[in-house]
């Protein structure tokens, strides 16, 4: 007796858990909430549009301070001193001027005065030092800590002007501070908020609010009523047009693009080469093009031989056809690199890096290959990320080095054991890509001080040291630009790369958003974009 | 029985101790680092040692571990060195999704199976069976992901019926729940027919048709609880296959569920979202399997523990 009640009792038990736990599934929004009351009888209220924007991944944190991945929501959310325009020229944003000292060491910033942060108080010089002064603090541990280096410190002048101290002249200072990691936070709500700050509350003075974050499903921000500080060179300063931008996240590619097709996402930014077609081809849909701030190439490790002979680094770069590549790995989206940086940064691009360059030409690498001893040819490896499209490009260079008489071995990496094998330095031939819009990326990359990470070229020359420390503390911009063509110049004539390809910055965008912007940097919604009701 | 399961969740201790000693070592012997995902390819060693020590990650792992044990005794399964918040908070957002998708599955898959088993075993070698088997084996020889990716391709995209992505109404959960459960139905019904057609076979079946009772009764009454007995211990053990099913499923179906965050805190290196998901989805499997060993219990009044 006593056993079959306590066998009942369990069973009854089992039974509710699985309800509960069945329900536990459901969120509020499984429950329909009535309807807010809104607007006076017989008034029909306008209906609110909503830009959707696909992702592959959710943000980590909306706190840009605290993580070197940045949801592109923070650029709406936030502004910044200084913004760049459709040529990439550095303009005014909340800073309305700035001059600099005469040794270049100090420059002071003088803001806009009307403006406010999303909980209505103004922003004043206090918000800018305490910002960089909280990103600058080791305690804070800011991964773009670096991004600032060349700060030593902020002093508020009076209410709208704040000094910027530096360690040395600095004329880059313009990029880091229209960077997504120099958006300006309420000094106010950023220590009141405390940990909770980027994940349930984001205060900014951007053209967007901060709504709602449903973890790893959306983010949704909606319009500032109250913004009237847009920089001169968008021809809508004051709210943006569409009402709300939804960033979901949808992990699976194909999804991405049956929601595009079906009208329930509107933009999709980064389309992989293989799917342009197909995505052009969508009714409804157009593919917007433009070059991109990537350079795509394949590096050596420079301290290892055979790599310390100039002459073996040449023939590599010759045995490379890069028109080949840009047609049958990418079909035909992107130009073909010779230089260092990408041409979409007009002012700093080396104009003659293709005269410069080394084409294509096997003969010619296989007679600097003999010149240095290897008439017997190479074996060496090729290390290369795991995705679809790197995969293919290291097939394609296997077969083009195998025809100047370099046999490659392909090993592929998932992206974490990829840097980890490249900072214990066990690469000799490898593919990467950067995407960057400014020169210093040459810095990162090639100064002596950054070997051996993430200087993964292993490249230690003086002469580069020296051409890159005069152009980044030159006392203009112009000058550093000029600066910048001796690093390049050197560099193609050194052959420390081999650059193969420019890509294209690609997105799909439904034809009801209408006088879509496509920036060099990122698209600016709140230029005018609206979205035509259905 | 109440001692049983007293001395089955006390075993639980020490098995999932040992679950994050092993994940714990894997995750921190593997190459790769969150460092490096944090501060991005272009930053100085400077930088990246400053985030290094706020992570924690510069301490001895011996002390890393018995830290995190430390906390995790103390019921806090540490925080997030990516998104800066409790892995808690992350962990219960998302495991209610993955696990109240499992169990409508499961139970999807129970409500499809049983009956089907009992009409092939009932119709044993008729057209019926065939029918039956075709589909069970269809069931259990396509992957799971490519069937859902099928279900979305055919009622979402083009019928429109169900939303391609996203989470939130009973019609997100309908595809992802159908394509475990019908999977999960073709193993079930296999089970189900040849534990039924083992029970027909019996003397007290024969005994109870002597006995002049209705086939019906005799088929639902006397042979189907006997040859539900083995099916439902099955049902406790497909738990764990459920689980490690949902992380492919979240993914095509775009659902915000503790199967895809697992894998993405893998590969981002998120330790210690890693190990919580872990130690959750692990605990929840073995307690499916003592709620199977329960159930077995109720239904078989032969087994005392």
């Amino acid at each position: 007796m006593k056993n079959s009640i306590s066998k009942k009792f369990a069973f009854i038990l089992i039974v509710l858990l699985a309800a509960i736990a069945g329900f536990s599934g459901c969120t509020k929004a499984d429950v329909p909430t009535g309807e807010t009351p809104g607007g006076t009888a017989g008034e029909q209220p306008a209906k609110e549009t909503t830009l959707v924007i696909a992702y592959e991944r959710d943000a980590e944190t909306l706190n840009h301070i605290k993580t070197g991945w940045y949801s592109d929501s923070l650029i709406y959310m936030y502004d910044r001193l200084v913004s760049r325009d459709y040529d990439f020229n550095y303009r005014p944003s909340l800073a309305k001027s700035w001059d600099t000292s005469e040794d270049g060491m100090v420059w002071t910033f003088h803001l806009r005065e009307d403006v406010k942060f999303h909980n209505g108080k103004p922003l004043t010089a206090y918000d800018i030092k305490f910002t960089f002064d909280t990103i600058l603090d080791p305690e804070t541990a800011s991964p773009s800590q670096s991004d600032f280096a060349a700060i030593k410190g902020l002093e508020v002048k009076d209410e709208y002007t704040v000094d910027v101290m530096l360690h040395q002249p600095f004329p880059n200072l313009l990029f880091v501070m229209s960077n997504t990691s120099a958006g300006i936070v309420s000094q106010e709500a950023y220590e009141e908020y405390g940990d909770e700050y980027g994940i349930n509350y984001v205060v900014g003075t951007g053209p967007y609010m901060f709504q709602e974050w449903r973890q790893g499903d959306k983010i949704v921000i909606v319009k500032n009523p109250d913004y009237n500080w847009g920089p001169e060179w968008m021809t809508n300063r004051g709210p943006a047009l569409i009402d709300n931008i939804e960033f979901r996240v949808i992990p699976e590619e194909n999804s991405r693009l049956m929601e595009l097709e079906a009208g329930n996402v509107h933009i999709l930014r980064d389309v992989p080469a293989s799917f342009l077609q197909r995505v052009d081809d969508i009714d409804g849909v157009e593919v917007m093009r433009r070059d991109a701030t990537k350079l795509g190439y394949l590096a050596y490790a420079c301290d290892k031989e055979p790599f310390t002979d100039i002459r073996v680094r040449q023939a590599i770069n010759h045995a490379i056809n890069k028109d080949d590549i840009i047609t049958y790995v990418f079909r035909g989206y992107g130009e073909p690199a010779y230089g260092y940086l990408p041409p979409a940064l007009k002012s700093e691009y080396y104009a003659d890096s293709k005269k410069d360059g080394y084409e294509y030409d096997v003969e010619k690498a296989k007679q600097l290959l003999n010149e240095a001893g290897y008439n017997d040819g190479l074996s060496l490896t090729l290390s290369v990320e795991n995705s679809t499209e790197y995969s293919r490009l290291a097939e394609v260079l296997q077969d083009q080095l195998k025809q100047v008489g370099i046999n490659v071995v392909i090993q592929p990496y998932d992206s974490s054991s990829y840097t980890a094998m490249l900072k214990e330095g066990q690469q000799e031939l490898f593919i990467r890509l950067y995407s960057w819009p400014n020169a210093d990326i040459l810095d990162w990359f090639l100064l002596s001080s950054q070997f051996p990470y993430p200087n993964h070229s292993r490249w230690q020359d003086e002469k580069t040291d020296e051409l890159i420390h005069n152009a980044a503390t030159s006392p203009t911009w112009d000058k550093r630009s000029e600066g910048y063509f001796a690093v390049q110049k050197h560099l193609i004539e050194q052959a420390v790369w081999a650059p193969i390809y420019i890509p294209e910055n690609t997105i799909a965008v439904r034809e009801e958003v209408k006088n879509f912007k496509f920036h060099p940097w990122i698209p600016q919604y709140n230029d005018g974009t609206y979205l035509e009701a259905e | 029985m109440l001692k049983y399961i007293i001395k089955k969740l006390l075993l639980m201790i020490p098995v999932l101790l040992g679950l994050t000693i092993i994940v714990f070592l894997i995750l921190h012997l593997a190459p790769g680092d969150p460092v490096h995902k944090v501060v991005g390819p272009n930053a100085t060693p400077e930088v990246y040692e400053n985030v290094k020590r706020s992570m924690g990650l510069d301490r001895p792992l011996i002390i890393q571990y018995f830290d995190y044990l430390g906390n995790l005794l103390k019921g806090d399964l540490g925080s997030s060195i990516l998104q800066h918040r409790p892995v808690a908070d992350i962990v219960m957002e998302r495991f209610p999704i993955t696990i109240g998708l499992g169990v409508r599955a499961l139970l999807l898959s129970f409500l499809i199976a049983v009956p089907v088993g009992i009409i092939a075993a009932v119709n044993r070698n008729k057209l019926l069976d065939y029918f039956a088997m075709t589909f069970a084996l269809v069931g259990i020889s396509m992957p799971t992901f490519w069937f859902g990716m099928l279900l979305l391709y055919f009622f979402a995209y083009k019928l429109r019926l169900f939303p391609i992505s996203g989470y939130g109404t009973w019609k997100h959960l309908m595809l992802p729940v159908i394509t475990m459960g019908l999977t999960d139905a073709a193993v079930i019904a296999r089970m189900m027919r040849s534990s039924m057609l083992e029970v027909i076979g019996q003397d007290y079946i024969r005994t109870a048709r002597a006995k002049g009772l209705k086939e019906k009764v005799v088929t639902n009454k006397h042979a189907l609880k006997n040859a539900l007995i083995p099916v439902i211990t099955l049902l406790g053990m497909r738990m764990g296959w459920i689980v490690g099913g949902s992380v492919t499923l979240e993914i095509i179906f775009s659902i915000p569920g503790l199967g895809r965050t697992m894998v993405d805190s893998i590969f981002s290196r998120d330790y210690p979202v890693v190990q919580g998901s872990i130690l959750i989805l692990a605990a929840s499997v073995m307690i499916s399997n003592l709620i199977a060993d329960i159930l077995y219990a109720v239904v078989d009044p032969r087994i005392r523990y």
